[in-house]
């Protein structure tokens, strides 16, 4: 019942009620983007390997010590390790900058309006706050288990891959955990 | 050049995938988290059962064109990644690819977010081979998938899981409470 309630959007069924002050609707059409993210991942392993993005982070750190400082990036076995930005990950994360415009404009969606997610959210600062830290530990947690969402959990889990399964485990405790406690009373005087 | 032209082609549709299905959107992820909107991961289940399924039925008929690359399972390690990685993800509604697309569609907490990531590589580069290496090394299975775990053939496994994420998928109301 779960299928039907999420057309794809070229199907007329049951469309929700232009979004109006709510906002835009949760109810999204997720089935139809499933399907064909799960054969554009395929695709990308015929066509070089699987989709991965937080390795494109230490490249970049990499890129800029070749500038500031090359011995340090000639001597850190990390930044050597992942090595230079001309790779495809690299072009993958440019072309997801273009893809979240074009979602957005084909759509003739308005920039989004800065979402308020946690209870104690309570000024725009406090929500940088949380997305300044929360980028942070996103970064440094997926360099420590050597992927994020896309390469650990999506191509992981792709690939059964072990890994896939462990980090995501990972990932959805704390993650579940942090939301949910966040959202609590105590949480609201953050 | 024709790899990096597909590579921007493929980055452009995941981008465009994510932005429609509003995983790029802080809100929608903190919601998936508390469980009370579950679309973002039934997209990421139905995601993986497709490509699951795809990817090891190729691999029956053209394994040579594939480009298999499996990460290796230092538990320790990526069990521990994905502890800090989940509060990072509840905190900020972002992960390190969605802040991008976040950014696309103008959204300036993303910058925010991505500022935050730089600065989060910039300081595991820089503790590495005192803090990280050590760990990696710790209980590393290598290379391994549930099809080795299992001693079955791959596409065996892909249909059992693929069918197990689809049924689940299936079971669980998208909208578990309304918020």
């Amino acid at each position: 019942m779960t299928f039907a309630t999420t057309s794809p959007p070229t199907a007329p069924p049951k469309k929700a009620p232009p979004a109006a002050a709510e906002g835009p609707s949760e109810n999204t059409p997720w089935v139809f983007y499933g399907i064909l993210f799960g054969l554009l991942g395929a695709f990308s392993i015929l066509v070089w390997g699987p989709i991965g993005v937080s390795g494109t982070y230490p490249r970049f750190i990499g890129a800029i010590m070749q500038v500031v400082d090359p011995a340090y990036a000639e001597s850190n076995p990390y930044l050597k390790r992942m090595g230079s930005l001309f790779k495809p990950e690299t072009f993958i994360v440019i072309g997801l900058l273009i893809g979240g415009f074009l979602g957005a404009k084909v759509n003739r969606e308005k920039a989004p309006k800065c979402e308020m997610i946690h209870k104690g959210e309570t000024t725009t600062n406090k929500r940088y706050r949380d997305a300044f830290i929360g980028g942070f530990l996103i970064v440094f947690g997926a360099r420590i288990a050597g992927g994020c969402t896309s390469g650990h959990i999506i191509s992981g889990i792709t690939q059964l891959s072990v890994s896939g399964f462990i980090f995501a485990a990972g990932v959805f405790a704390t993650g579940i955990i942090t939301a949910k406690s966040l959202n609590g009373r105590r949480a609201a005087g953050v | 050049m024709l790899v990096p032209f597909l590579s921007i082609l493929i980055g452009v549709a995941m981008g465009f995938f994510i932005q429609r299905v509003r995983a790029s959107s802080p809100g929608m992820i903190a919601k998936n988290l508390r469980l009370e909107n579950i679309s973002v991961i039934k997209f990421m289940a139905l995601t993986m059962a497709v490509g699951m399924v795809v990817v090891y039925s190729l691999s029956l008929v053209i394994p040579q064109l594939l480009h298999f690359d499996v990460k290796p399972a230092y538990v320790v390690g990526v069990l521990l990644g994905g502890l800090v990685f989940g509060v990072g993800f509840a905190l900020s509604g972002y992960c390190p690819g969605t802040c991008v697309v976040g950014i696309g569609e103008g959204r300036k907490d993303a910058i925010v977010a991505i500022l935050g990531g730089v600065v989060g590589a910039l300081a595991f580069t820089l503790v590495y081979t005192t803090l990280i290496e050590p760990i990696v090394g710790i209980a590393n299975l290598g290379k391994i998938t549930l099809a080795d775990v299992l001693h079955l053939p791959s596409i065996v496994v892909a249909l059992i899981v693929g069918a197990i994420f689809v049924a689940v998928i299936k079971f669980l109301p998208t909208q578990l409470k309304k918020t």
